[in-house]
């Protein structure tokens, strides 16, 4: 017994969806599909992908995390404060990543052992966290990070893409757990019904404390992909992405309500909302398209679950 | 000769499989006080939704005034003047008495707008009625049970009631409020509003009631006029069936395994001790709210007791962790198979395997081969009746879900067992099944607890039988002196008892 | 009830006592602080909080969420001014007012739908919502800032009446009639039944889809009401109108008391704390902390959110009154 390994039919429509979507761009514009122009439009995709990888665990719990835009900028902004008071570069990675993880605990322990809504706890630490990175950085941008660091975010290896294989490697240890420990199965069974779960003897509170923390250290992943690619850090980053993120994960088939879904239904989710927005920005120039492309998908794609489970909402 | 007040005629209800209910009448007269008893199961509250609305039964009539019943449920019901005091599903906790009373049909005054003070005036007059003062601006869930209760009436005579159901009314009372809710019943008699009273006090029924009907396993046993029948032929009516007998081999009860000292929740359970040995299988009998699914859950670890000690072969088991009592080899099949014990969505294999799956794991590793291994071996151990393992739990039969919330604890091979209501809802052939599985475990080693409102069930599995009253182990009797009377004589509470 | 059992059991008085409390501290430190003219600043920077947090403690009180409101708020703004604008559009004022009013309304109408005919959760709804109106603000501003609003409109917005800011005078018909809603009205006691027991509330017949239809779009035209009487204030409509405009409310109206899982919650608890809230980036200028403490204002919104929060799970691990033991 697998968890979710095969595609299923959200899975299968989303692909088709996906193709697509590629083979009208292709027909409009050939040079979109190119692989100068995808590698170039694919930059700042890898960042959205790897903070959708703990939201698919969250989202399967029947939780949510609305903070990882706001954490992203709070690491960034550690990052920055913590270079500017001269460490090395490693150490203030680390603190940065020791930042995002302690930001998603903080969630955690709200979530796991306070037990409020997550909706509340997020919504509370969205503004938390920024208002923080705000607070400290005063607005102000940080910069001047030493080039051997933005290899980070925009070198390659083999012709990949850095971010890409962080990605790919995140990608992969999620997959393997999900896939060979009882990680998958134990999810779903708190987003189906935690009470029953925890009737079980799971330890239901330690594993949602957990991904909190995930996501937090993700956010805190993406924060320093962000600034090694763009060398600037500063409050206002990840403004909005948590919107993209759960966007793409309810996209690629994990239902809201918990307890089904699974990572290759996110990992299309990203592939076609990114491939999906960077061609209206391609073909029409109007980023202003891709907001309601992207805010219609995500309406859509929950109320055709909505309407075809007969599930009821708790 | 005018048709009597509420007429039922053969009413019948089955629930997927088993009958609640089987050809039931009975008549209420205007101003009567009509009691209802019989053991939990009889079908008593299957009657109760039949005549309030919540259900449609399957057959029979309700008839007010010689007029059936028009569909419509609670608000048909209603509309006829039958009204159920049910306390938790109809009430809004966050909301003052007046609302609780008026929602729906509030008073209005200049077109529209609330009419407040004749709300707040009406919902006064309607308590004084009842003799009672309420804070009206206190929200119903900071109210103490009685005065709920006190809402809830007034609520039912707001809506012009004329037959009132009142279903275990005094539980949550002390013995003052229980006298005060005497008082109101004997005035609303007099006004002609009349009641149907269900309660497992004895004493309550001969001071009330004009005439009382007695159920059993969902049938009519017979309706008598209070002054013509005494509390032994009651119980014996309520009891009386062949027993049939079952076999058990009584073998040598090995080291105990579970020691339970003073466990005590306020409200819930009191100075709770008992002890369960390898090989034993206990039953645990009381009525609906005497506070077994409370003990269990509290030994189980889902909330910890306010007080008390719980081993488990010796060594102290941690309170409030279900975590720590899995790991220490305790088990809980719970009450509520649905919605405590399985994960209906998830497949029948994932259900089986999951208290365990951590643990059949090598180094945090799933084995598929091992998984499957298990899940046939159990599949088949339990005889559970499905297309295959990776069907959703949930399109299994009642029967079968069972064995599935039971045999999910057999491969961590716990030692001592808690069964909370193991047959409900199950039909006979899976329920032997169950008996047999039970019988098994026991014969391994295991230490069960068997908690059952089904007295034949009790008799036939336990090889002594604790008996749970409002909240105290009233008594104990060995396999030898067990009758379903002298069960019910302990699980009922005594005349006088508050 | 004793004056301190008040103030720490329900939540209106604590947060007024805040309130107070705050208003005293700062203007010992800060006199200028007190001032009428400070006063009145303050009170009308605070009137589009207020006046949205009526809806949506409605909203709230019910068990849904509406986080759309802020960019509900810009694409009004943007279609109120484009419409109005002598150099665009340029209809009159009141054909301006009525067509932003309207859309606002539907808005929230069709959040409401999705909701209820939808079945689908209120946060996934209002969260695309939110994005596709940021989209179409955009699309419709086409980067571009209007800067000429018509005197007419400005009179909403800068206006006063009998020594009150028309502004002013806005929020408070918006309170009162939200107060004699909630209390003085069959639907306002239905709506809080409905949000207290919804299961209970279809059994008494109440039409829990259609209260909460209403809430929506009552929150969507309330948007559209804040829209018009503060958005001319401004020397320039822009896209970033509104925007963490919905956090504010949300805020307000969880601080003011109101559970998120429905049921309780006052209009009154909601405009304290929408004054309580507005204090904060006053308070930070007027203590002189430096320009450096106004950006702390987001992370103290963020703040007293979980702080009400953990005073509601203190609060219910108590015991409760008349519960027996």
């Amino acid at each position: 017994m697998t968890f979710r390994a095969l595609p299923g039919r959200q899975e299968i429509v989303l692909l088709l969806l996906l193709i697509g979507v590629l083979l009208l761009a292709g027909r409009l514009s050939p040079d979109f599909l190119s692989a100068r122009a995808q590698n170039e439009l694919s930059t700042h995709v890898w960042e959205l992908a790897l903070l959708a990888l703990p939201m698919t665990l969250i989202i399967l719990t029947a939780g949510i995390d609305l903070s990882v835009g706001s954490t992203m900028a709070l690491c960034a902004v550690a990052f920055g404060l913590y270079f500017r008071a001269g460490w090395p570069i490693p150490v203030d990675a680390g603190l940065a990543l020791l930042v995002g993880a302690a930001a998603g605990a903080l969630n955690g322990v709200f979530v796991a052992y306070v037990r409020v809504h997550p909706l509340i706890v997020t919504l509370a630490t969205l503004a938390a966290y920024r208002g923080v990175a705000e607070g400290v950085s005063l607005g102000r941008p940080f910069s001047g990070f030493p080039p051997g660091f933005a290899v980070l975010g925009q070198g390659s290896l083999a012709g990949l893409p850095i971010p890409g294989l962080i990605f790919l490697a995140a990608l992969l240890v999620t997959a393997l757990l999900l896939a060979f420990t009882p990680l998958g199965l134990w999810l779903s069974a708190i987003g189906y019904n935690e009470t029953a779960a925890r009737y079980s003897g799971l330890a239901v509170s330690r594993l949602k404390f957990g991904l909190y923390t995930a996501s937090g250290l993700a956010a805190g992943l993406a924060a320093l992909l962000f600034v090694a690619r763009r060398n600037t850090a500063k409050a206002d980053i990840g403004t909005g992405m948590e919107l993209d993120v759960i966007t793409a994960v309810v996209l690629g088939g994990t239902s809201i309500f918990g307890g089904r879904g699974g990572l290759l239904g996110t990992v299309l989710g990203v592939l076609l909302i990114h491939e999906t927005r960077e061609f209206v920005s391609w073909q029409w120039s109007r980023d202003e398209l891709n907001l309601i492309v992207v805010g219609a998908l995500l309406i859509l794609s929950v109320l055709a679950d909505s309407l075809l489970s007969p599930r009821r909402r708790q | 000769m005018s048709p009597p007040f509420v007429q039922i005629t053969g009413l019948s209800k089955a629930y997927g499989g088993v009958q609640a209910l089987a050809d039931v009448s009975l008549t209420v007269e205007t101003g009567e006080v009509h009691a209802l008893v019989g053991e939990n199961g009889a079908g008593k509250s299957t009657l109760i939704k039949c005549l309030s609305g919540v259900v449609r039964p399957d057959a029979g009539t309700v008839a007010v005034d010689g007029a059936p019943l028009p569909p419509g449920g609670i608000r048909a019901a209603e509309g006829a003047g039958i009204i159920a005091l049910h306390q938790e599903s109809t009430a809004f906790p966050h909301l003052g008495a007046a609302d609780n009373i008026f929602v729906g049909r509030e008073p209005r005054r200049f077109g529209g707008l609330l009419d407040g003070p004749r709300m707040a005036q009406e919902a006064q007059a309607l308590m004084e009625r009842l003799g009672e003062r309420i804070d009206l601006h206190r929200r119903l869930e900071e109210l103490s049970p009685a005065q709920r209760q006190m809402v809830g009436i007034a609520r039912a005579l707001s809506r012009r009631s004329r037959l009132l159901i009142m279903d275990e009314p005094t539980a949550s009372l002390s013995a003052r409020e229980t006298q005060t809710l005497f008082r109101i019943i004997r005035q609303l008699q007099a006004e002609g509003v009349s009641i149907l009273y269900i309660s497992h006090r004895l004493e309550e029924v001969f001071a009330l009631a004009g005439r009382v009907t007695v159920l059993r396993d969902g049938r009519l046993v017979g309706t008598r006029p209070i002054g013509e029948v005494s509390r032994d032929e009651l119980v014996r009516m309520m009891v009386g069936r062949d027993l049939q007998a079952f076999e058990r081999e009584v073998g040598a009860a090995g080291e105990t395994l579970l020691d339970v000292r003073g466990l005590t929740r306020a409200g819930e359970f009191q100075d709770i001790s008992f002890a369960l040995r390898a090989g034993e299988i206990v039953g645990l009998a009381g009525l609906v709210g005497a506070g077994r699914s409370e003990v269990a859950r509290a030994i189980f670890g889902v909330e910890p007791p306010a007080s008390g000690a719980v081993t488990v072969a010796g060594a102290p088991l941690p309170p409030g962790s279900v975590r720590a009592a899995v790991a220490r080899g305790v088990a809980l099949v719970p009450e509520d198979r649905q919605h405590q014990g399985l994960v209906l969505p998830l497949p029948v294999g994932v259900n089986l395997l999951l208290v365990v799956l951590g643990t059949l794991s090598l180094g945090g590793f799933r084995s598929a081969r091992k998984e499957k291994t298990t899940v046939a071996g159990l599949m088949q151990e339990l005889s559970v009746r499905a297309a295959g393992p990776s069907v959703p739990a949930g399109t299994l039969s009642g029967g079968n879900q069972q064995k599935l919330a039971l045999g999910k604890w057999l491969a961590a091979s716990p030692r001592v067992l808690l069964l909370d209501e193991p047959t409900r809802g199950v039909d006979v052939g899976a329920k032997a099944e169950v008996y047999r599985l039970i019988r098994q475990l026991a014969r391994g080693g295991m230490a069960t607890l068997v908690i059952s409102s089904d007295l034949p069930e009790i008799l036939a599995l336990s090889d002594r039988i604790l008996v749970m009253r409002e909240g105290r182990l009233a008594g104990e009797l060995s396999r030898e002196e067990a009758t379903e009377e002298r069960i019910l004589a302990l699980a009922l509470p005594a005349a006088g008892e508050p | 009830m004793p004056l301190i059992d008040r103030v720490t059991r329900q939540r209106e008085w604590g947060v007024g006592t805040l309130l107070i409390l705050t208003l005293i501290v700062v203007g010992a430190v800060n006199p200028a602080f007190l001032s009428v003219g400070n006063l009145r600043d303050m009170l009308v920077q605070d009137v589009p909080t207020v006046i949205v947090a009526c809806g949506l403690t409605f909203v709230i009180v019910l068990g849904e969420i509406d986080i759309s409101v802020g960019a509900l708020m810009g694409l009004l703004a943007t279609v109120m001014g484009l419409l109005t604008s002598p150099s665009r559009v340029h209809w009159p004022v009141a054909a301006g007012v009525g067509v932003t009013l309207l859309l606002g309304a539907a808005v929230g109408l069709v959040n409401g739908l999705l909701v209820t005919g939808g079945r689908m959760p209120s946060i996934i709804v209002t969260l695309g919502m939110m994005t596709v109106l940021q989209g179409v603000n955009q699309l419709l501003l086409n980067g571009q800032w209007i800067t000429d609003l018509p005197p007419g409109l400005r009179f909403f917005g800068l206006g006063t009446l009998l020594g009150m800011p028309v502004s002013v005078w806005a929020a408070l018909i918006v309170v009162l009639l939200s107060v004699l809603l909630a209390q003085g009205t069959p639907l306002g006691r239905r709506l809080y039944a409905a949000g207290s027991n919804p299961d209970a509330a279809r059994l008494a017949g109440l039409p829990v889809h259609g209260l909460k239809l209403f809430a929506f779009t009552l929150t969507g035209l309330l948007t559209a009401v804040a829209t018009v009487v503060s958005v001319p204030r401004l020397s320039v409509i822009e896209s970033g109108v509104g925007q963490g405009f919905e956090l504010l409310v949300v805020t307000c109206v969880v601080v003011g008391g109101t559970s998120i899982s429905g049921g309780q919650g006052t209009i009154l608890g909601s405009v304290v704390a929408a004054l309580l809230l507005g204090l904060v980036r006053p308070m930070l200028i007027f203590l002189r902390l430096g320009v450096s403490a106004t950006y702390w204002e987001r992370a103290i919104q963020g703040a007293f959110i979980l702080a009400a929060v953990l005073a509601d799970h203190l609060a219910r691990r108590r015991p409760r009154l008349g519960a027996r033991t």
